[in-house]
């Protein structure tokens, strides 16, 4: 599903990110992006969804050559992959239903469906009574929820999120973390960053380790220990 | 693109309009405002130029006839001056009405002129040119020319005035686009800030709608047709804005605009000027969300 060849990243003027990361993500995986603040987590799954660019290597997402794709390309790939961010990320302006149907929508499903398509997810994660309720009068915890219905309206392939329980107090983290595990059973491929090491022990799945850039580890999801 | 995505477009221009509504009237009232001082402008100097064409209409050579001119000569004198491609018409002027027009100048002097023969004043032609031709050099020409025509005895035109007229309308001409492209610019700039502040308020609405994998197409349209939206009505506020005071003025300061012989020369924008700023508002909108946007779409 992933495949990161050589990958180096560095941001102007010369601050290495990533450097020389070799990684591969099988289809259906539950991987774990761990380290601490600045390892190069976000900047890693920012390079699998493109919104930055490798300064070296190539990247492989779904048979497609990240590095390569252009506009058009990116976004078609974006519409095949769900995407989870700390900060929720949702307009304000929007009901949690509209913020869901809204990337239904953007691949060109009629506005009935993609309404219906919200309208289950959101009860499905158990928000049932919150669909017109917008963004700003949700706890962190449905708002993440919300975010969570987006990435999945459109049956993604892949998962990426990027610190999805950093904003949630521990029980709606530990509750999002189980709708990830859900998302997985159905055979999605999930990719979480994470700095917090107590979920990777509550939850065993395979964990790359990355420090100042630089991949350190990489643990099988048997062993539930990230070994150096 | 599909009939989803047309439908979406025009449903988030639509919600748009109703949930962003301030920064909607704040663009288009700053639209009507900047395209009403670029709107005046081409108010008052199409009406400038108004008012040189009347003066420029006043414009006539005087020719001043032999004594001895017989009638049959006359005539010929006539249709020959009218033959002249220059020579919109030909009045003339016998002696006993240019004795009565001389005594009504001298209104109650007219009493000086007691004691002098009727005949004292020649017969003349009074010579209108046509407009392209009611200029210095032209004039001068056909002074010149008419000159040389025999039964014709003197020739004055007012060289002074005419001059002076000249230089009026080819500073106002000059003015019109030294202003006009001032002006121009400072509308595209005023305009294009107050587009990229609206499109700047909503950057977290164009980066989510990318990263749900949003075609940069896709995020346009919207913007490009509010834009448009705020363009024409905000030019259409300009225009009403403009029409209110030309009403004003002709309805209640007939007398301040004395320069003008008559009300009706006072004019209001003609339906190409109208078009013009309608055009302008309409592409000032759509180019400025297009332009503003580039700064927040990523492009890849």
């Amino acid at each position: 599903m992933i495949q990161l060849f050589r990958v180096s990243k560095i941001y102007p003027p010369n601050y290495p990110a990533l450097t020389d990361i070799h990684l591969h993500v099988e289809k259906g995986e539950f991987v774990f992006l761990s380290g601490p603040s600045g390892a190069g987590k976000t900047t890693l799954l920012k390079l699998l969804f493109r919104e930055e660019e490798v300064t070296e290597g190539q990247i492989i997402v779904n048979g497609r050559n990240v590095t390569r794709l252009d506009g058009g390309g990116v976004a078609g790939m974006r519409q095949e992959i769900g995407l989870v961010f700390q900060e929720f990320k949702l307009l304000p302006t929007m009901s949690a239903l509209e913020n869901v149907a809204l990337a239904a929508e953007v691949v060109g499903m009629s506005r009935r469906e993609s309404r219906r398509r919200a309208f289950h997810l959101l009860r499905e994660l158990g928000l049932k009574d919150k669909h017109d309720a917008r963004p700003l009068t949700l706890s962190g915890g449905e708002q993440q929820r919300v975010a969570i219905a987006r990435a999945l309206v459109n049956d993604p392939i892949l998962v990426l999120a990027d610190e999805p329980t950093g904003n949630l107090d521990g029980d709606m983290a530990e509750e999002t973390m189980k709708l990830f595990l859900k998302i997985h059973e159905k055979g999605t491929t999930i990719m979480i960053a994470t700095h917090d090491a107590g979920l990777l022990k509550r939850f065993q799945h395979r964990a790359v380790l990355l420090q100042r850039g630089r991949l350190m580890g990489d643990s099988k999801p048997a062993k539930g220990e990230v070994e150096p | 693109m599909k009939f989803a995505h047309l439908s979406f477009v025009f449903r988030r221009v639509f919600q748009s309009l109703r949930d962003l509504v301030w920064t909607h009237v704040l663009t288009s009232g700053t639209m009507a405002m900047t395209l009403f001082i670029f709107g005046g402008f081409l108010l008052i100097q199409e009406n400038l130029h108004g008012l040189l064409r009347g003066w420029g209409s006043q414009i006539q050579i005087f020719a001043y006839l032999e004594n001895s001119l017989a009638q049959a000569d006359l005539q010929s004198l006539l249709g020959q001056i009218r033959s002249y491609p220059e020579v919109e018409s030909v009045r003339f002027v016998a002696r006993e009405e240019a004795w009565e027009n001389f005594k009504k100048t001298l209104g109650a002097q007219s009493g000086v002129l007691e004691g002098l023969p009727p005949d004292v004043l020649p017969s003349s032609l009074e010579i209108a040119l046509k407009r392209d031709y009611r200029q210095r050099a032209a004039v001068a020409d056909m002074a010149q020319r008419l000159r040389g025509v025999k039964g014709i005895s003197e020739v004055e035109y007012p060289e002074e005035w005419i001059e002076k007229l000249s230089l009026l309308v080819l500073g106002v001409q000059w003015a019109k686009w030294i202003f006009g492209g001032f002006l121009f610019i400072a509308t595209l700039m005023i305009v294009g800030s107050t587009v990229k502040l609206a499109i700047l308020a909503r950057k977290d609405e164009i980066e989510i709608m990318q990263l749900v994998g949003a075609s940069a197409g896709l995020i346009r349209a919207p913007f490009v047709i509010e834009g448009m939206i705020q363009g024409i009505v905000g030019a259409c506020l300009s225009l009403f804005f403009l029409w209110l005071c030309y009403f004003f003025l002709t309805t209640h300061f007939p007398s301040a605009l004395g320069i003008f012989p008559s009300r009706e020369q006072l004019q209001f924008l003609d339906i190409g000027e109208i078009s013009l700023l309608i055009s302008l508002g309409w592409i000032l909108g759509a180019g400025g969300s297009l332009f503003s946007l580039r700064r927040f779409l990523k492009t890849w």
